[in-house]
């Protein structure tokens, strides 16, 4: 769904959590529609988080920093498109 | 899926490739990045620090078409290695909130400036017209001390550098302070007091080494988010590490915690005796290192708490008047002095569990553990922040961990360049470039020399502090006024009854420069737009003595100029025949008849650098305007202070190549830890270590004990307020408020409270009420479950929301010697808000 603006974004982030309590931050992070994990090693998560605009993605990462468990979550790359490109863009060069 | 990977897959890919790298982890095949998979994104990358903390993490700044569409952590910069907070992230959304200022606002009447009239659209010229009108006024009528100006940690050293010039050499008035009084003027007094020079000796490097971080009233993990990153790693990454937390109430760095420590506000001071007496009673003084290193001193006590001085509290303190007095002890006398504070009087007097202060003492006293002091507000703003500070150094003196990697007491700040603006600059009422003072006047020598002007014309008379500033704006005393780049009305103590009222007094003239209709620019009479961060080349200092240049990589909106732009252009309006005293132009003749932009920035130093210099990738309005290159000749007009003795920063050209570089910066290299040889290339070899900034090269113990609040909680008003920040919102929340994302994750502040004290009072979790003390109220929410927990007997509220101002609550008492407010410590009541 493209908002006013037309963009989209694709944001990582890396999260800490406390080792004990990481297994539990995964289930949590699982459950968030707009976020991805995609590694995780002695506490350290790396997540993918995406949606139409930066306030939606930081949103997500303030919701992400409150989490119990999370000792700090913090972003790391953001890149942003235009909807339209992303969405019809099915195929880049370099795939 | 159909098994081909689209181009958001990729992005995707790439994204995680990078915070895996950043992370120091590896992927499963599957999420491996692309090569090559994000190239063409016609996005032009520059590097800046961010715009908020102190921390000072360096930033890849995305701008497509003019505008900034991206930003991320800057992989090289070695503060934050790729990492980026949650305020870092909205840095790109701060510049486009949609009531940015975009041209001079004048309150006006009948189409002339009327101070109760409303606010009007003006051009520049009609602004500085009444600007100038209304300055020369004052200065005619009450002459330079009836002009002041509040600048700010978030100016740029160009711009610090500049306010400091007009106000001191063009106005002849050192009442000009920075809102970093407010906040770490407890820090820099101390380390003058103790080093005798400012600033940390140790760098972010000793998060790596130490092996027990001990956090004295700060909250690094809203904070200092990035920091506390570095300080998680080595406590999950190294088992033998451990984290001690010292709050009045429990917040998140408490997660971390081995060592968690509640503690009843204002007794830090006994905490810090009682370890120095621990690590002497169990003879671990490192005796070798006092007796080369360290002389000991005894401060005066009962010194008052900055109060106005009719207030009964400062007619009591028999050493309001001078509260600096040190006289010289030795260590016996120190032994027994600190001896007082034995575990049992200590635990009792603070509320803590004894096994808890002495593991606490212990991380301390053990030779074998290297040891990393933090602190940021929890000290400074605190009735007694320079002892405070000062305490911590004796703990680290007295057992020679300092100066080296991991033994460090690190002086945390919260403004982007506190450290290099607000104190290196010298904004301070009493201070010049490099530590210099104006009361010194071999100091007011050296800088009349360096800024060519002639000699007498630096007053000698330290100016208005932030405090004073405001209740001389109230008594009528100050009348003319330029507030750059902060929000006073809001941050202030006691903002209803002192500052607020100076703003509208009849007889001043304020000016607010700024970027967004803050409060503090809706009780002014002049406003003018400012461009901001990347709207400007610019430089900051952050707190490990790292200074960052950035390019201008985008225009400001409309009219909007830059705070240097500002001054510069405003200095034009004055001829030195207006401002500077007869007698001095009789016997300088050759300035006569110049305006004060021709004696500040054209003088043959600052207009050295012609425009070619300026790459030609990148713009620079104010240069363009001016016709030289202004910010490299006010930097290196600047760096004369500092250099040849500690202060030394590197060829200004150099800064735009790498991610900062920390002073001294001697033959191109930066200095990691300062005092040691083998290090800091001012230690000559065979000194091992030498405290250069005091004469004889010794670092100072103080003893001084604990002395309580200026307001204790009684029948009446039952809890202690204590104000501070949360991690969305960034102090005043003019920028962060403006982040709508921001705003709805924290929307309003809300007051913390311990359940039990709720239930007493009849509270509902989520229920108004009336937060009042002496001196106001204001209406706030309780939450008794949220982030922060509370103990019984204390409230928490942050300070960030314009609409439910907590400082018409606090109370104006300073640190006497510093004049920093402690924003931590007064006495209220709660009373539910019936329905």
């Amino acid at each position: 769904m493209p908002n006013a603006s037309g963009n989209y974004h694709v944001s990582s982030a890396v999260i800490v959590a406390v080792p004990a309590m990481e297994d539990k931050v995964l289930a949590t992070l699982s459950q968030m529609s707009n976020v991805e994990v995609y590694g995780h090693q002695g506490g350290k998560i790396v997540v993918v988080i995406e949606g139409t605009s930066t306030g939606m993605l930081g949103e997500c990462l303030s919701q992400i920093s409150t989490l119990e468990g999370v000792v700090a979550a913090n972003m790391v790359f953001e890149h942003v498109e235009k909807e339209e490109t992303i969405g019809n863009d099915r195929r880049t060069d370099a795939a | 899926m159909t098994g081909e990977l689209t181009r958001r897959d990729i992005l995707k890919a790439h994204a995680a490739g990078i915070a895996a790298a950043t992370a120091g982890i590896a992927l499963p095949a599957a999420a491996q990045p692309v090569p090559g998979g994000v190239t063409a994104l016609e996005i032009k990358w520059s590097k800046a620090p961010c715009r908020f903390c102190g921390t000072g993490c360096g930033v890849m700044v995305g701008v497509k078409e003019g505008q900034v569409v991206a930003t991320h952590g800057d992989m090289q910069a070695e503060v934050n290695r790729g990492l980026n907070c949650i305020k870092g992230y909205f840095l790109s959304k701060i510049m486009y909130g949609a009531d940015r200022l975009k041209t001079p606002l004048l309150r006006k009447r009948n189409g002339a400036y009327a101070k109760d009239g409303e606010f009007e659209p003006v051009s520049w010229d009609e602004a500085f017209d009444v600007m100038a009108e209304q300055a020369k006024r004052v200065l005619k009528e009450k002459g330079p001390t009836a002009v002041g100006m509040f600048g700010s940690g978030q100016w740029t050293i160009f711009e610090g550098y500049a306010a400091t010039k007009l106000m001191r050499a063009g106005f002849r008035s050192n009442n000009l302070d920075p809102n970093a009084r407010h906040c770490m003027a407890s820090a820099a007094y101390a380390f003058m007091r103790t080093f005798g020079m400012d600033e940390p000796m140790g760098v972010y490097d000793d998060f790596e080494h130490a092996d027990a971080f001990v956090l004295w009233g700060s909250n690094m993990a809203e904070m200092h988010p990035i920091l506390w990153t570095r300080v998680a790693d080595r406590r999950l990454g190294q088992p033998h590490v451990r984290v001690a937390v010292l709050s009045t109430f429990t917040h998140r760095s408490m997660d971390l915690a081995d060592i968690p420590i509640i503690f009843t506000p204002g007794t830090d001071l006994a905490i810090l005796n009682y370890i120095a007496n621990h690590i002497i009673q169990t003879g671990r003084v490192n005796q070798d290192f006092v007796q080369r290193h360290t002389r000991f001193v005894r401060g005066v006590t009962e010194i008052g708490y900055g109060l106005r001085p009719e207030h009964p509290l400062e007619k009591a303190a028999p050493n309001a008047a001078d509260p600096t007095k040190m006289e010289p002890i030795d260590f016996e006398a120190f032994k027994a002095f600190v001896s007082d504070y034995t575990l049992a009087k200590t635990a009792e007097l603070t509320g803590v569990d004894p096994g808890f202060l002495e593991q606490l003492a212990e991380l301390y006293a053990d030779p074998d553990r290297k040891v990393m002091s933090l602190w940021t507000m929890g000290f400074n703003q605190h009735v007694r922040g320079v002892w405070a500070n000062q305490m911590v150094y004796n703990i680290h003196l007295l057992t020679g961990k300092i100066s080296e990697p991991g033994n460090s007491p690190f002086s945390l700040t919260g403004q982007p360049s506190a450290c290099g603006t607000a104190r290196e600059v010298g904004t301070f009422a009493h201070r010049l470039p490099a530590d210099m003072t104006v009361t010194n006047p071999k100091h007011r020598e050296r800088a009349e020399e360096i800024w060519r002007i002639p000699k007498g014309i630096i007053p000698d008379k330290p100016g208005y502090h932030a405090v004073l500033q405001d209740r001389m704006l109230k008594d009528g005393k100050l009348n003319f006024y330029w507030v750059q780049v902060n929000n006073n009305i809001q941050a202030a103590p006691n903002t209803s009854n002192e500052t607020w009222q100076g703003y509208r007094n009849p007889d001043n003239f304020i000016v607010v420069s700024d970027a967004y209709p803050t409060i503090t620019a809706m009780s002014a009479d002049l406003i003018l737009p400012a461009a901001m961060w990347v709207e400007k080349e610019g430089a900051y200092g952050n707190a490990e003595r790292r200074t960052q240049v950035w390019r201008q990589l985008v225009q400001a909106p409309g009219e909007a100029r830059s705070d240097l732009w500002q001054i510069a252009e405003f200095s034009k309006r004055f001829t030195t025949d207006e401002v500077w005293p007869a007698d001095i132009l009789e016997s300088n003749p050759e300035y006569r008849g110049k305006t004060l932009f021709d004696v500040i920035f054209r003088n043959g130093e600052v207009d050295r650098f012609p425009l070619s210099e300026i790459d030609p990738a990148y713009d620079n309005h104010e240069a363009k305007d001016f016709g030289f290159y202004i910010q490299k000749g006010l930097f290196e007009e600047y760096a004369t202070f500092g250099r040849g003795h500690g202060h030394d920063l590197a060829p200004f050209n150099m800064y735009h190549e790498v991610r900062g570089l920390r002073w001294p910066v001697v033959d191109g290299k930066e200095t990691l830890w300062r005092y040691r040889e083998g290090f800091d290339p001012f230690v000559k070899p065979g000194e091992g270590v030498n405290f250069y900034g005091q004469p004889d090269g010794k670092a100072v113990i103080i003893a001084v004990p604990y002395e309580p609040p200026a307001e204790s909680p009684d029948e009446e008003y039952d809890i202690w307020l204590v104000t501070g920040r949360v991690l969305e919102h960034w102090h005043s929340g003019s920028m962060t408020l403006r982040v709508p994302e921001l705003f709805r994750a924290f929307p309003g502040a809300v007051c913390f409270m311990n359940a039990d004290d709720a239930r007493k009072r009849g509270i509902n979790q989520g229920a108004e009420v009336r937060i009042v003390s002496r001196r106001g109220e204001m209406r706030a929410r309780i939450d008794t479950r949220g982030r922060n927990r509370m103990p019984p007997g204390v409230i928490f509220v942050p300070w960030f929301d314009a609409s439910k101002l907590i400082n018409k609550v606090t109370l104006d008492a300073t640190d006497p010697i510093s004049k920093q407010t402690d924003f931590k410590k007064c006495a209220v009541k709660i009373i539910p808000v019936a329905v």
